[in-house]
């Protein structure tokens, strides 16, 4: 059974009649790196989101192993949400607060709501916030607030709070297109690794082409809310990146 | 037919994209021109109190007497308003328009070059068929109202046009206009309030028992009650400043629980959500804009005068006016880490205390001061009703003519108030 089956799925958005997404399908297996390229509004943001409904899709079908997100009440979805981290291309982290109390957000999906309003975690659960932040060698960085940090180390609090969510499944929107090519590397290493090491899926949108070949096992291309191309990394030629990114595109290297 | 949620937030949508769009054409016309009808009603209404005011044989206007409405006949009245329509009519068709400058729009032909003198006929004469009438020939169809559809003219906003057509200084007094309705404003509002400052310098002796009285204060019943009114300045400030903490206190802890149910971008996105936001809103609108005073008289009558009433007076503006300002900060917080921490599969209320609350503490705080240094200052003139406090002595003292006394109330007040705006400065500046 594969581990994430995306099946006819179609975005509109009502608001201006948008299409985002028309009619995507296809299907993850565990372990895989999946990359999703395409221009700005190709519906790369828009299908992530889908799959973790921050955004609701008009109709298709979405399953985790073997669960059908889509036809989830708000509960079941609170439950198979803490299975899917999420890394975003703004951190989206609460800038005031510390960094600890950022990545120990990512366990509230676990936690009873009356003892996390008062703050309260598990000793289990702040052990894990440690580790976490270790593998992200953010540790000294525990007390800090978020925003002394610098764009690449709160982009890494941002995967340490995935992680502690003990994820199957990890979605990354643009993770580092807010940043310089060289922490860009060293942000996408650590997402690697937790790909490597775990055996976490992941599926991220990426900007560079060069970024993609270099991390992605498959690429999966969007064009206008529809997939152009499915397929390993170097089966993207000359023409096909044309197809992709237009007649005008240039292919721009990062290294 | 079973409705569901969605048919009805659809058509909710709906009907709210169809409204803006209405409204944003009627503006244009309706709008512009009650704005040019009013400015001019104003401007000869005005003319005409002020010469009534200045000349009247009968009632020649003096600062001690009430200002009372200049009367007009019935026909006068109907003289004044249709005058001034027609004025505001012949104006914006053949020479320039207030309101259409404030809106940012010029009258012009369908191709937005300049009209002739007969298309501005046609418009002027046509406006009594589309506007006076209560404005039937634009509220029907306001993309094409009816007058400018005859005319062959439009209002076009100027940041759409490719060049504005240009006409003489004396078709568009717009600056003139404006320091018309100014002076009018100035020549008013001395007028009515009797504005006088010869006579002010002339009796400045007046006040000089109060002015002796203030600047030798007696501090005699300062810590000692006066036997008079039972109660010590020093008291009546305690219980002014606690009437001002409790309303703070009490109306903070019920705003802040309320002001997430009163921002629509936490609230949730179905019917129960924006009836929750709406009903929350209204309330804090309703209660805001019922000042304090009139609720301490009310509660001066149910619970008996006294500090109680003040204090709940307080509360209940101080709840309103906090959950506003309060509300309005959680619409303005960083969505990005609402989206996230809901992505870690989080209820409502985790997102609420891991989300929004880090972002607004610091402001919800700030507020929290201000509000403590209004409830303050309110404290004092509630008691004019029987709000209690410090302001019962301050009253007491004036009517009494205790002017020594009087001087040890305001000092003493003065004082409190500069020490706690001092530590609300220094707290806001420590937290931001």
């Amino acid at each position: 059974m594969p581990h994430l089956v995306i099946n006819n799925v179609t975005k509109i958005y009502e608001r201006g009649r948008v299409r985002a997404l028309h009619e995507v399908t296809f299907q993850v297996e565990k372990g895989e790196f999946l990359v999703l390229i395409g221009l700005s509004g190709s519906g790369k943001s828009t299908l992530l989101r889908c799959i973790n409904r921050l955004v609701e899709p008009t109709s298709g079908r979405i399953y985790l192993d073997g669960t059908e997100i889509t036809a989830l009440s708000q509960r079941g979805l609170r439950r198979i949400r803490r299975r899917i981290g999420m890394v975003f291309q703004q951190f989206n982290l609460v800038r005031r607060s510390t960094v600890l109390a950022n990545v120990l957000a990512g366990r509230l999906g676990y936690s009873p709501t009356g003892t996390s309003l008062l703050g309260w975690f598990s000793r289990r659960d702040l052990k894990l916030a440690e580790q976490c932040l270790e593998r992200v060698g953010l540790l000294d960085k525990m007390h800090v607030r978020a925003d002394q940090l610098s764009g690449g180390q709160q982009q890494r609090v941002g995967i340490a709070r995935a992680l502690m969510q003990e994820p199957q499944l990890l979605l990354a929107d643009e993770p580092v297109s807010a940043l310089d090519p060289a922490t860009s590397h060293s942000v996408m290493k650590y997402i690697e690794q937790i790909n490597r090491e775990d055996g976490v899926t992941v599926v991220a949108s990426l900007h560079f082409l060069s970024l993609a070949r270099r991390y992605g096992t498959r690429i999966i291309a969007l064009r206008g809310g529809e997939m152009v191309f499915d397929g390993p990394p170097q089966d993207i030629d000359n023409a096909k990146f044309k197809e992709i990114y237009g007649e005008e595109a240039e292919e721009v290297e990062v290294r | 037919m079973r409705w569901r949620a969605g048919q009805v937030r659809r058509l909710l949508k709906h009907t709210q994209e169809a409204l803006a769009a209405w409204w944003k054409p009627v503006k244009r016309e309706v709008v512009s021109f009650l704005a040019d009808w009013i400015s001019w009603i104003y401007l000869i209404y005005g003319g005409f109190s002020l010469h009534y005011m200045m000349t009247s044989p009968t009632l020649i206007w003096r600062p001690e007497e009430k200002f009372v409405l200049p009367a007009l006949a019935p026909w006068g009245w109907f003289l004044v308003l249709w005058g001034t329509a027609e004025l505001a009519l012949v104006l914006r068709s053949f020479f320039w328009s207030l309101g259409n400058r404030a809106l940012g729009v010029v009258l012009t032909a369908k191709d937005g070059s300049k009209p002739s003198f007969r298309q501005r006929l046609v418009y002027f004469l046509a406006s009594h068929l589309a506007l006076l009438p209560l404005g039937v020939g634009v509220l029907f169809r306001p993309q094409a109202p009816v007058h400018a559809e005859l005319a062959g003219l439009r209002l076009s906003s100027v940041s759409q046009l490719a060049s504005v057509p240009r006409r003489r200084w004396y078709f568009r007094m717009f600056g003139l206009t404006g320091l018309a309705l100014l002076g009018m404003t100035i020549a008013l509002g001395t007028t009515v309030t009797g504005l006088d400052l010869g006579r002010m310098i002339r009796d400045f002796r007046k006040p000089e028992r109060m002015w002796r009285g203030l600047t030798h204060p007696d501090f005699t019943y300062f810590f000692r009650a006066d036997p008079g009114i039972g109660q010590s300045v020093a008291g009546g400030l305690v219980e002014s400043l606690f009437m001002a903490l409790l309303a703070t206190v009490f109306g903070t802890l019920i705003a802040f629980p309320l002001s997430f149910l009163g921002a629509r971008n936490v609230t949730a996105k179905g019917l129960l959500g924006t009836a929750v936001y709406f009903i929350t809103r209204m309330f804090f609108n309703v209660f805001r804009s019922v000042e304090s005073i009139f609720w301490a008289a009310i509660f001066a009558i149910w619970v008996g005068f006294g500090s109680f009433a003040g204090s709940i007076a307080l509360l209940i503006h101080t709840i309103a006016a906090l959950g506003k300002l309060y509300s309005e900060q959680v619409e303005h917080v960083d969505p990005g880490p609402l989206e996230a921490v809901r992505a870690t599969g989080a209820n409502w209320v985790q997102m609420i205390r891991y989300a929004v609350v880090p972002q607004v503490i610091p402001p919800f705080l700030a507020f929290t001061l201000y509000r403590w240094d209004i409830n303050l200052r309110m404290a004092t003139v509630i008691a004019l009703v029987g709000g209690g406090g410090i302001g019962r002595l301050f009253f007491w003292y004036k009517d009494d003519l205790q002017w020594q006394f009087v001087g040890a109330v305001v000092l003493g007040f003065a004082a409190v108030v500069w020490v706690l705006d001092y530590v609300s400065g220094w707290v806001r500046e420590k937290i931001t």
